[in-house]
């Protein structure tokens, strides 16, 4: 037997094997002129509905002639470039939340980017671009192309509308809902469809639904008050060191949310209202819910699904569901010292403040590991024209930065765009500190809304005064604040 | 075996292995051996010259130019250079025990032919090598892929703890060795000591509750199983199984589903007018920390029957006709001959259970992740250690001081673990059954 | 003399027994009895069933596990995922087995030292090592390859050789060295005499062998970037939250083949992890 002479010669080849790999790292590959291939990463809703299939098909048409070919990445939508990009693993365009996105220019794992030479420059505003700005030693790079706007909207059936809303839900007799324009109409509305509710739990009916422990939808209890989540120095960077969750009025908006949360089931303490949504909007539990716009056809397919139950059949149903479901921004006035139950009948124009809410942009970057940077842009350029935005828009239900597509499509997707300008939308911090924001100010948001829940079994209340709150959220600021620098 | 004596007296074909392995061999006429010796020997040189010898001073410098991808500037990659670095030195540790069997071999050779006796030919050198030395024919392999994949990456982690990396010292940062400064951290700061020492006495109680759990759970069915009276065990015993062939994480996600507001058990309180109850939010503590043992011990309590079921049916049935002659009840046979036979049996697999228990990923970090208690830092109060270092080393990129911790944790549950074991009878008497 | 009642003890006795068998076994089967109907839920979602329950059932579900690929290809996790199990759990198999018999029969040198290391070994967090790992698949060029997987999960086998050299602990050493004596090598004691002894532990080993690959995700979630390669697991983990059903569905179907293997090798089982455990 030679079982030995087989171990060694094992052995030998294992020492090949690494040298010959060991070397093959660091090949580089010569430029011929094969066809060009760009390994694109989108996100799944748009290979879910067909946008990305459309997208790559139309580039391949287009750019047959200059060889070059884009093909779907084929990885995990949210997979890391740090991780997979160094090593020749990662995409060579990939689309991604400007958070995410800047924490790769932060160790330029994505290229800066000549945004002039891009067609779509001129029509996207400034607030976008800063998104995917970043300051390296002093000099400004803007390292990605922003696609579309992501903020938390209001999700609701137009058939539950109270039928006499035009008489009692609509005091400036405007033509929309006073619960639409105002977080305190929101709250009476809500409060009246609980205490009218009949059923034998008071389980039927609820009015606004939120999981209140995600600070992503519920930021406007923060935001709007002049909280931020880091200070921003006179050159526009961020200072990481200077949080402020408890800055301004903050404490009031969380008594704002206290009250809501009232007016809600427990389920607004973990992820349940932010997983059952979808069924309870369309089966009308939920009057309504807020949510992201790429969450739009969620809520359709489930009403849908509804109407089938209902006996209609598929074409009936899908377009009764469009017709029906209602995507808008949140109300734009929360009351200034957070106390939702004031009538607003009674209040003046003072005692407002504007909703600010928590918001991002998501865009598309050009990995630096990428060995056709040229074609690279060529895409980018191509997936940012005014015909694949619009298409993307009409598949997906975004809302874009392009002002010319939002301007043109009009309604709420130029609303969110107003938004953008206007800033009333807080855009996440594109750097990588922001990571740490989240468990903190979850675990504190799904607390306070815990709280009237601990009324209502005996317990004491750990949040009655704004007080305790304002004591919480420096402690927030402070757990941020050591999760970033304690180790550093 | 050579003594040291002998060493003046080496004959040319030793010396001449000594300097390139395999031309001993060759002098004595081995020409298989020979030539793969010199094989190996030139594979080595080459990979030194290729790359081992820069991967070897890539070890200490953890590299000394940064990479910055927007210049093109391709830079060294720290982490990377450590592990080759690692890998240079594996592969020579592997070279220098070659090398020693090829001495050993020739010398080997050299006494044969002095005494006159005849060499065998490769093939039955092979044969008699894989005969006498079967252990380590059979072991060759197994040991060399734990080797690859479990030692050398504790190793490397272990290095890690020494270095700064993590946080903001992330590729294509350069990363550096720092000594004992993580070390130095930990104990400086007292969030982390207080989170450690918190964290530490929940793991410790977990531990031994949860194997408590699983084991007499597992023991208790078993025993339910074997009475006389329950016919058709097989059905019976279909049930446990049953839970044990859905996967963990399926489980643990089902069961955190259960438990939430939304939750079948939920909506049953509150359909009876009950108010929902939080088992696993922030508040939920103690609730928590039941759950989680509960959930473990549906997880686990199965395979522990299995065991317990064939370790019963081991059990010499005399002692228990004996014991009912003496009128001993059955609670005193369970105490005097069932427990005593089955820990004895068991200890090895207990320790094994425990460890895995105090090392037990899954239960919290599916049932109650993301969130961070009071007076924890970068914790929750059902996190094990284990999760801590997850959040600290994964989550939020503390590599370095992550592994730091996991060293000194690791240092105290091997300890334990040793000594429990070293003493246990299972080990002691092992060799009393043979 | 007493009068022979009914409820003597024993009846009394195994009534009890029986209670608390059906107690125990219903807490068992409950959660994947919820868990196959929740599979069979006709709304794809389990946020609409009131309680533990879905009223309207369908199969639908399964329809689209199998029939709907184009962002979940189920059918081709599974595939890949047989190919790792399978394989990993032939090699795992005889490594292990070999590992424990070596360590069971012979006495050499650093024996108890193995012993005591590979329990040491054990004690460590895994994942702090996983970054290790995932470097040295990358110098390796392993990533995006099903093989890789089976290298490792191969390669960590032996490291759970207890149970293994429990059983055969149990064999007496009289039989090996009646063979030694007539001449036979220590490689055909082993595959003549100590496999045909074996069968009980070598299905019980496969089993676990298979059991492992076929369920994680943690290992093939780090090296299989390439969607086509996913394993059932990852792909599962990577479902939208609103597909719970399908979740389901596919839960269910990797669990059934376990389910089968262990019924149809339970004799086996039990048998290979009682002599093994008895002195493991």
């Amino acid at each position: 037997m030679s079982k030995r002479k087989r171990w060694i010669s094992l052995l030998l080849a294992t020492s090949l094997v690494m040298t010959l790999t060991g070397c093959g790292g660091e090949k580089k590959e010569e430029k011929s002129d094969e066809i060009i291939t760009l390994r694109i990463l989108e996100n799944d809703t748009a290979k879910q509905e067909g946008y990305l299939d459309e997208l790559l098909s139309s580039f391949n048409e287009a750019y047959k002639d200059k060889g070059i070919q884009a093909v779907d990445a084929n990885m995990e939508e949210y997979s890391d470039l740090a991780t997979n990009g160094p090593y020749g693993y990662g995409p060579d365009v990939i689309y991604q939340a400007n958070d995410k996105l800047m924490t790769y220019a932060e160790d330029k794992h994505i290229l800066p980017l000549t945004i002039e030479d891009f067609d779509c420059y001129e029509y996207i505003p400034e607030e976008a671009w800063d998104a995917f700005r970043i300051q390296i030693d002093g000099e400004t790079y803007c390292c990605g192309i922003p696609v579309n706007i992501q903020e938390p909207m209001l999700f609701y059936r137009e058939d539950r509308m109270p039928e006499n809303w035009e008489t009692e839900w609509d005091d400036d007799q405007n033509g929309v809902a006073d619960f639409f324009e105002n977080w305190n109409d929101l709250y009476a509305y809500s409060k009246y469809l609980r205490d009218t509710d009949t059923s034998p739990n008071k389980d039927s009916q609820y009015g606004f639904m939120s999981s209140f422990n995600d600070l992503y939808l519920n930021g406007q209890f923060l935001f709007s008050y002049g909280a931020y989540v880091f200070a921003e120095n006179e050159d526009g960077t961020l200072d990481a060191q200077d949080i402020g969750m408890s800055a301004g009025n903050a404490a009031a908006g969380l008594c704002g949310l206290r009250q809501m949360a009232a007016l809600m089931n427990e389920g607004c303490i973990d992820d349940t209202i932010k997983m059952n949504r979808y069924e309870k909007i369309a089966n009308g539990t939920y009057f309504c819910t807020v949510s992201t716009p790429d969450t739009y056809s969620l809520f359709i397919e489930k009403l849908v699904l509804a109407y089938e139950g209902e006996g209609m059949n598929e074409a009936e149903a899908a377009e009764k569901a469009t017709e029906n479901l209602k995507m808008i921004e949140l109300p734009s006035l929360m009351p200034a010292d957070g106390d939702l139950s004031k009538d607003s009948a009674e209040m003046s124009e003072d005692d407002w403040v504007s909703t600010i809410v928590m918001g991002g942009v998501n865009g598309y970057g050009i990995s630096s590991y990428t060995e056709h940077r040229e074609a690279c842009m060529e895409f980018v350029n191509f997936a940012t024209s005014y015909e694949m935005i619009q298409k993307r828009m009409d598949m997906l239900g975004i809302a874009p930065t392009r002002s010319d597509v939002a301007e043109a499509s009009g309604g709420v997707t130029d609303m969110i765009f107003q938004s953008l300008e206007n800033g009333n939308i807080y855009l996440m911090p594109s750097i990588k500190a922001v990571d740490q924001i989240w468990v903190p100010t979850h675990t504190l948001l799904g607390d306070i809304a815990k709280d009237p829940f601990r009324e209502a079994v005996g317990e004491t209340p750990k949040y009655s005064s704004g007080q305790d709150i304002q004591t919480a959220l420096e402690k927030v600021d402070k757990d941020i604040y050591d999760a970033i620098y304690t180790l550093k | 075996m050579e003594h040291p004596k002998k060493r003046p007296h080496l004959s040319f074909p030793v010396k001449a292995s000594m300097c390139i392995m395999g031309t001993g061999q060759l002098l004595q006429k081995q020409w298989v051996k020979g030539l793969l010796y010199l094989a190996c020997f030139a594979a080595y040189i080459i990979y030194l010259a290729v790359m081992g010898v820069e991967d070897m001073i890539g070890f200490f410098t953890l590299g000394t130019v940064k990479g910055d991808e927007w210049l093109g500037i391709e830079g060294d990659d720290s982490i990377m250079m450590l592990l080759r670095g690692l890998l240079a030195f594996v592969i020579t540790i592997f070279f220098i025990g070659i090398h020693k069997s090829n001495i050993n071999d020739v010398r080997e050779s050299d006494r044969k032919i002095k005494a006159g006796v005849a060499l065998p030919g490769f093939k039955r050198a092979c044969e008699i090598f894989f005969d006498k030395k079967f252990y380590i024919a059979a072991l060759a392999v197994p040991v060399l892929g734990v080797m690859i994949f479990n030692i050398l990456p504790i190793v490397f982690m272990i290095l890690i703890a020494f270095t700064n990396y993590g946080g903001d010292i992330v590729p294509p940062e350069l990363v550096d060795w720092i000594g004992f400064d993580n070390f130095k951290k930990i104990l400086a700061l007292s969030e982390i000591k207080d989170t450690f020492f918190k964290i530490l006495g929940w793991n410790i109680a977990w531990a031994v509750i949860s194997t408590l759990v699983n084991y007499f759970g597992g023991l208790g069915l078993a025993l339910l199983l074997n009475k006389k009276c329950v016919r058709k065990k097989a059905f019976w015993r279909a049930f446990p199984i049953l839970a044990y062939a859905v996967p963990g994480f399926i489980t643990l996600l089902g069961f955190k589903f259960m438990f939430s507001y939304g939750g079948p058990i939920n909506y049953y309180i509150t359909l009876h007018g009950g108010s929902a109850i939080g088992f696993l939010d922030i508040d939920a503590g103690m609730k928590a920390k039941i759950i989680g043992v509960l959930v473990n011990a549906w997880i686990s309590v199965p395979t522990s029957m299995l065991l317990a079921t064939g370790i019963l049916s081991n059990i010499n049935h005399d002692l228990y006709d004996a014991a009912s002659i003496d009128g001993a009840s059955k609670w005193k046979q369970f105490i005097k001959i069932t427990l005593p036979f089955v820990v004895f049996s068991t200890t090895p697999t207990l320790i094994t259970s425990f460890v895995n228990n105090f090392n037990n990923f899954g239960i919290f970090y599916f049932l109650r992740g993301g969130l961070y208690n009071k007076g924890y830092f970068l914790a929750s109060d059902t996190d094990l250690l284990i999760n801590w270092l997850y959040n600290l080393s994964i989550d939020n990129n503390y590599y370095g001081i992550g592994a730091a911790i996991s060293l000194i944790i690791f240092l105290i549950t091997s300890t334990f673990s040793m000594i429990t074991y070293v003493r246990s009878n299972a080990y002691k008497k092992e060799d009393t059954y043979r | 003399m007493k009068k022979k009642k009914f409820w003597n003890s024993s009846r009394i006795d195994s009534l009890f027994t029986h209670i608390v068998l059906i107690a125990v076994c219903s807490v068992f089967a409950f959660p994947v009895l919820w868990l196959v109907m929740a599979s069979f839920s006709k709304s794809g979602s389990i946020y609409d069933i009131e309680g533990f329950f879905p009223d309207t059932l369908s199969l639908a579900s399964y329809k689209n596990l199998f029939l709907d690929t184009a962002m979940y290809d189920y059918p081709n996790w599974l595939k890949n995922t047989l190919f790792v199990a399978v394989f990993s759990s032939l090699i795992g198999t005889v490594l292990v087995i070999l590992t424990a018999y070596t360590i069971s029969r012979f006495e050499f040198k650093s024996r108890k030292l193995l012993m005591k290391s590979t329990l040491v070994l054990s004690m460590f967090p895994s994942f702090m090592g996983m970054t290790a790992v995932y470097l040295i698949m990358v110098n390796f060029n392993l990533i995006n390859q099903l093989w890789s997987l089976i290298l490792i999960y191969v390669a960590g086998a032996p490291m759970g050789y207890l149970v293994q050299k429990g059983y055969f602990d149990t064999i007496s050493s009289t039989i090996y060295e009646a063979a030694r004596v007539d001449g036979a090598t220590n490689f055909k004691v082993f595959t003549k005499i100590t496999l045909p002894l074996s069968k009980p532990i070598i299905v019980y080993t496969a089993l676990t062998q298979f059991a492992w690959p076929w369920s994680d995700f943690i290992l093939p979630n780090m090296l299989l970037k390439n969607k086509n390669l996913w394993t059932v697991a990852v792909g599962l983990t990577h479902l939208d939250e609103t597909q719970f059903t399908r979740f389901a569905a596919g839960s269910v179907f990797i669990a059934v083949p376990i389910v089968v293997l262990y019924f149809a090798l339970s004799k086996f089982l039990v048998a290979g992890v009682s002599d093994g455990a008895v002195k493991g």
